[in-house]
């Protein structure tokens, strides 16, 4: 029916090695952009980590936009 | 249908990571898994997934052609107000949806039936479009699979035909938590294809996208994002701190902002308000609907925005049954009624079925020992005998 298709990759993998960063950061039952912290009860809540569209002040009226700094 | 067991390939991790599938095992364990396959009747697919979906589409069209500029609609599912003409221009200027999956329940046997639709930002594309694929043909030419085994796949493909639609702007920005392996991943791939179709691009995580004075996002270089793909959900870049500089912003999102409508949760009760009984469609209300009683004590309850199963609950005769943790459920829940996933050999198998450009494309399956899909559920790849 398809078998004739071809997938070809461009950029990814050994086409492009580093093309993407692809961080080693443990997936989390929080879900992303949050994490696990001990609360006063000392159960786990979820709390954001991740500074989200905006979130790095800097970044507001287009100053500071020399450097990379990775993710939150 | 059937669950197969099968020989896995030896060197199918080093054939992962050369494709740069590095998320193929998450904390230990397995995420994709090929020491089973789901296959199908050419008759399953094309009738059972096919078919379904795209009405399935069709019927959400309808659905966000009605909510889009109705105060009531948008109300009910949580869509702050602020955010109403952002959706309801892009809607009307007909921004073009690149991709989407339909989470199914099916058996083989009886109709497919809507879980709910990840319209916004689905995951696992990569794993369907290519490696899936490479396991197929490599499963072929080592006598894994028959000989005549074909795929339900023309993910890749059509992606690169779909960006083409996007070839009128002079860059493209690709914009997600690049921190997260598989959102990564996801992106990465997504930008191959779009390069494949001719477009420039740029990866950029979401916090690092800026803002000038003159109200254009831009990206670290200072270069302003006239297109930009967003594997980040509309619900938190409605919250986040730029939230409010999309209204004025002149840059286009993929996906769309009119996709906000259909990545909720509470578009499951309004489909089966406005197409009461279709065979593909669950019973569905939201909690607060004194309907929801109809669904007796026994359903499934998630909340309006939710992803990876987060905070999906079974209840069972009143009881809460199994209930996965997780961040989500303040803008409300519906209650969907339950329709337990088959088992094939103690597994439970999702469909996830393949919009690109809304045409049905292909398939990916996760596969849980516990009825709820969550995000350490494995991926399967599937063969049509």
């Amino acid at each position: 029916m398809k078998r004739s298709r071809r997938v070809v990759l461009t950029l990814m993998g050994s086409a492009a090695i580093g093309a993407v960063s692809m961080g080693l950061v443990p997936r989390q039952d929080c879900g992303p952009g949050s994490a696990p912290v001990v609360g006063p009860d000392g159960r786990l809540y979820c709390r954001p980590t991740y500074r989200g569209f905006g979130g790095a002040p800097h970044r507001l009226h287009g100053h500071g936009h020399g450097g990379h700094h990775g993710g939150g | 249908m059937q669950r197969i067991v099968c020989p896995e390939r030896d060197d199918w991790r080093a054939t992962a990571e050369s494709a740069g599938f590095d998320f193929h095992t998450i904390d230990g364990e397995r995420y994709w898994d090929e020491r089973a396959y789901y296959a199908f009747t050419l008759d399953e697919i094309e009738r059972g997934i096919e078919e379904p979906t795209a009405e399935i589409d069709a019927m959400c069209l309808e659905l966000v052609g009605d909510a889009i500029d109705d105060e009531e609609y948008l109300r009910r599912l949580r869509i702050p107000e602020a955010f109403w003409p952002l959706i309801s221009e892009s809607w009307h200027r007909d921004d073009a949806s690149l991709y989407g999956r339909l989470d199914l329940s099916f058996d083989g046997r009886g109709p497919a039936k809507l879980l709910e639709y990840n319209a916004d930002t689905p995951t696992s594309i990569f794993e369907a479009a290519v490696f899936q694929w490479t396991w197929l043909e490599q499963g072929i030419e080592r006598n894994i699979i028959p000989k005549r085994a074909d795929q339900f796949n023309s993910i890749h493909e059509r992606l690169i035909d779909a960006w083409k639609k996007f070839v009128h702007a002079r860059h493209l920005h690709l914009a997600g938590m690049t921190e997260n392996e598989e959102d990564a991943g996801t992106l990465a791939y997504l930008e191959d294809t779009a390069s494949q179709a001719g477009l420039e691009t740029t990866l950029i995580d979401v916090e690092d996208i800026g803002l000038r004075e003159d109200g254009n996002f831009v990206d670290l270089d200072n270069r302003g994002i006239e297109l930009a793909f967003k594997l980040y959900p509309w619900e938190w870049m409605f919250h986040d701190a730029f939230g409010a500089k999309l209204l004025s912003a002149p840059t286009r999102w993929i996906e769309p902002p009119w996709k906000a409508i259909l990545s909720n949760k509470g578009i499951l009760p309004l489909l089966w308000e406005m197409f009461p009984n279709h065979p593909n469609l669950l019973p569905a209300y939201f909690e607060d609907d004194p309907d929801a009683a109809r669904l007796g004590s026994s359903f499934v309850r998630k909340p309006l925005y939710s992803r990876e199963g987060a905070n999906v609950a079974l209840v069972s005769a009143g009881t809460t049954l199994m209930e996965q943790q997780g961040p989500y459920g303040a803008e409300g829940y519906i209650r969907q009624a339950f329709a337990p996933l088959p088992s094939f050999s103690g597994q439970y198998p999702v469909i996830g079925s393949w919009l690109i450009d809304h045409t049905p494309c292909g398939l990916s399956i996760r596969e849980d020992e516990t009825p709820i899909t969550g995000n350490t559920s494995r991926f399967l790849p599937h063969a049509i005998l």
